[in-house]
């Protein structure tokens, strides 16, 4: 073995060595904290997701998380740093402590939250297949689809899918096969099938892309699981609570009814649940290693849940999501924030 | 270059403890070493864990930890028990003397952030409730101003309870109990007007002592109290295995694979259900188990609605509905993450 190999080796493994201890030595939130900013992987370029707009600021649901956990650490909302990465670089970015989280619209997995040296913190969003109609059709659900014409692209999940949600409704699919995306589309919006189906979020972004939303709807069912949401590296479980108990705060604002501009009004309501979301009743911003004031900070700056999913999915974006399964618990959806005590 | 050579040893062996001394920790190989896991469960509540007439654990929560043992051991059988008062519990957990806790224990922030452990999932969507007696005519919570109400010690109950009436300017008068048994006694003796639990623990009460025709359970509830096993902190790799062994008993109920048809299954072409059984490998590896985790767990345990029905739904004397704890899919609120 060769002198220039061996430094090679030694290099390499004093690189390993100080960079794995790094990142167990300094758990992010420290980091965070130290560095003033919230270093956040993101998709960059999906509608109501993760977006630069018209006025190059950052919008979306994923980006209004990475927001809520800087208000929450920082006390400041603004200080993110967005970091767009495509599919195949957001995980080594992450793992590799390029990040301190990734919320780029990611399914959570078994293999993802085993295997990578990752863990995910709580779904954001229940994506899943749905499909989109034309609004002229007048269609309001998607049993009214069985035996019509619907663009699926052949042999993937969809298809699948399909056949079984309607055959468990005992409704026949009649899935109109395409090999490639484009060409599925183009179908689509020449008319040829009554419905595409695709995930929720990859249909909007080409019907936003197409410049045609105003004559598309959404249908409100989703028919499969895919679950998105942050996620973190693993061991890292002070940051992982953080995040995760940003996305129950947002909800739980929204259960009691808390919105952006009324949340200074809440800090003299006399009930508990408020006063200790609010930090009126401390306890909780100290067993996260926060202010007390970090989920008043969230709801001031950013928004309840519902606020969110409203300006950028919702009524007030160009995608017009219901909001079907991501409704809150206690009104028909899944989105259940775990106790705040 | 014996200083290089020096070097890269250090730099091998210190590259190498870091991840050998995480690994010497994790709960997963303590139990595949001790052939055994280890389960902090109640002490008896009917439905979730309680000692049969032959001593033989039963219950939502053993289950649970079966299930675990099944996945983690392949044999559904190696548990022990360790039944737990709530004051004791998180302490069992921390100190390392048991590897879970599934008794019944309600996921919040303080326990989740402040404790030293971590929650996994929600094996049961539970809320707090009331329990009176038939012939005192109380219909709703609100009638219960200036009542006196049984409670347990050292549970989340007591200061839900006090916050309720608080914020509607009703004053109670709580009567606290050391433990669930000293409660249950007082309530049933006439000691209180009312006693506060979460509703399948008075569910539970009601059934084991055939009570149902003297009392009942106020419908409304005060509270969200979503159960779910505990693990500890930094324990990743163990919180995985826990974690993904509800959801695979989620997964198999909502493909419709069943302790009786799981053989069968395994010849499905159906990638979700390949992907839950093992033909298709992967999943195992990256959880650190063998690829028949989840076959083992539906062949020994069933799949989550058998053990719902099994303990306290239809087929156990609560008759607890699936309410809630339904599949997504069928209006309730349980929902796998994808195994893939």
């Amino acid at each position: 073995m060769g002198k220039r190999c061996w430094w090679a080796i030694t290099a390499l493994v004093i690189y390993s060595v100080i960079s794995g201890s790094a990142v167990a030595a300094d758990p992010t939130l420290d980091v965070v904290k130290r560095r003033g900013e919230v270093v956040c992987g993101v998709n960059g370029s999906l509608p109501g997701f993760s977006l630069l707009n018209a006025v190059k600021e950052w919008e979306g649901l994923d980006v209004d998380l990475c927001r809520g956990v800087a208000a929450a650490v920082l006390g400041k909302a603004d200080r993110v740093k967005f970091v767009p990465l495509t599919p195949q670089q957001r995980f080594q970015e992450l793992a590799s402590g390029g990040i301190d989280l990734l919320a780029a619209n990611s399914t959570i997995t078994l293999q993802r939250s085993a295997g990578l040296g990752l863990q995910f913190t709580t779904p954001t969003y229940y994506d899943g297949q749905a499909f989109v109609v034309p609004k002229k059709l007048g269609i309001n659900g998607a049993t009214a689809l069985a035996s019509r014409g619907v663009c699926t692209l052949r042999a993937t999940t969809h298809e699948a899918n399909l056949k079984t949600w309607f055959g468990e409704r005992r409704l026949k699919a009649t899935p109109f096969l395409f090999d490639n995306q484009d060409d599925m589309y183009e179908a689509f919006f020449q008319g040829r099938c009554v419905a595409v189906t695709q995930d929720s979020t990859a249909l909007a972004a080409t019907v936003v892309r197409s410049g045609k939303a105003a004559d598309y709807m959404m249908l409100p069912d989703i028919i499969s699981r895919e679950p998105l949401g942050p996620y973190v590296r693993r061991g890292d479980d002070a940051w992982a609570d953080v995040v995760r108990w940003t996305q129950y705060a947002m909800l739980e604002a929204e259960a009691l009814g808390i919105t952006r501009d009324k949340v200074s009004e809440y800090l003299r309501s006399n009930d508990p649940r408020v006063q200790r979301l609010l930090g009126v009743a401390p306890g909780n911003g100290k067993a996260l290693g926060l202010e007390e004031t970090w989920a008043y900070n969230i709801v001031a700056q950013v928004g309840n849940y519902g606020e969110s999913y409203e300006r950028n999915v919702g009524k007030g974006s160009a995608l017009k999501f219901a909001r079907g399964i991501n409704a809150l618990w206690n009104q028909g959806g899944l989105m259940y924030p775990m106790p705040f005590r | 270059m014996q200083l290089l050579n020096k070097l890269v040893t250090i730099g091998l062996a210190a590259a190498f403890a870091l991840p050998v001394a995480a690994h010497a920790e994790s709960t997963l190989d303590v139990v595949k070493k001790r052939g055994q896991v280890i389960c902090g469960v109640n002490t008896g509540l009917g439905g979730f864990s309680m000692a049969d007439s032959q001593g033989k654990w039963k219950g939502l929560d053993v289950d649970m930890c079966s299930a675990v043992a099944a996945a983690a051991l392949g044999d559904a059988t190696k548990i022990k028990v360790t039944p737990l008062s709530a004051q004791q519990r998180f302490t069992a957990l921390q100190s390392g003397e048991i590897d879970m806790l599934v008794r019944n224990s309600t996921i919040t922030l303080q326990r989740d952030a402040g404790l030293g452990i971590q929650y996994t999932g929600v094996n049961f969507y539970d809320g707090q409730g009331f329990m009176v007696s038939k012939k005192s005519g109380v219909k709703e919570i609100k009638e219960l101003g200036g009542a006196t109400i049984c409670v347990a010690q050292g549970t989340t109950h007591e200061a839900n309870m006090a916050g309720y009436f608080r914020s509607r300017n009703l004053s109670i008068k709580p009567v606290v109990y050391e433990s669930q048994d000293l409660m249950y006694q007082a309530f049933f003796g006439g000691r209180c007007d009312a006693m506060t639990q979460d509703s399948s623990a008075l569910a539970s009460a009601l059934a084991t002592r055939d009570k149902s025709g003297e009392y009942m359970v106020l419908p409304e509830l005060i509270s969200k109290e979503p159960l779910g096993p505990f693990v500890r902190r930094g324990d990743d790799q163990w919180a995985a295995v826990v974690r993904w062994t509800l959801y695979a008993m989620l997964e198999a109920e909502e493909k419709g694979v069943t302790q009786a048809n799981v053989d069968e299954m395994l010849k499905s072409p159906e990638p979700l259900i390949q992907n839950l059984l093992g033909v298709k490998e992967g999943n195992g590896k990256a959880l650190g188990l063998d690829e028949k985790w989840a076959y083992n767990i539906v062949k020994q345990v069933g799949n989550y609605g058998e053990s719902f029905e099994r303990n306290v739904g239809q087929g156990s004397p609560l008759k607890l509905q699936r309410g809630v704890n339904a599949l997504w899919t069928k209006g309730g609120l349980m929902y796998p993450m994808p195994i893939r």
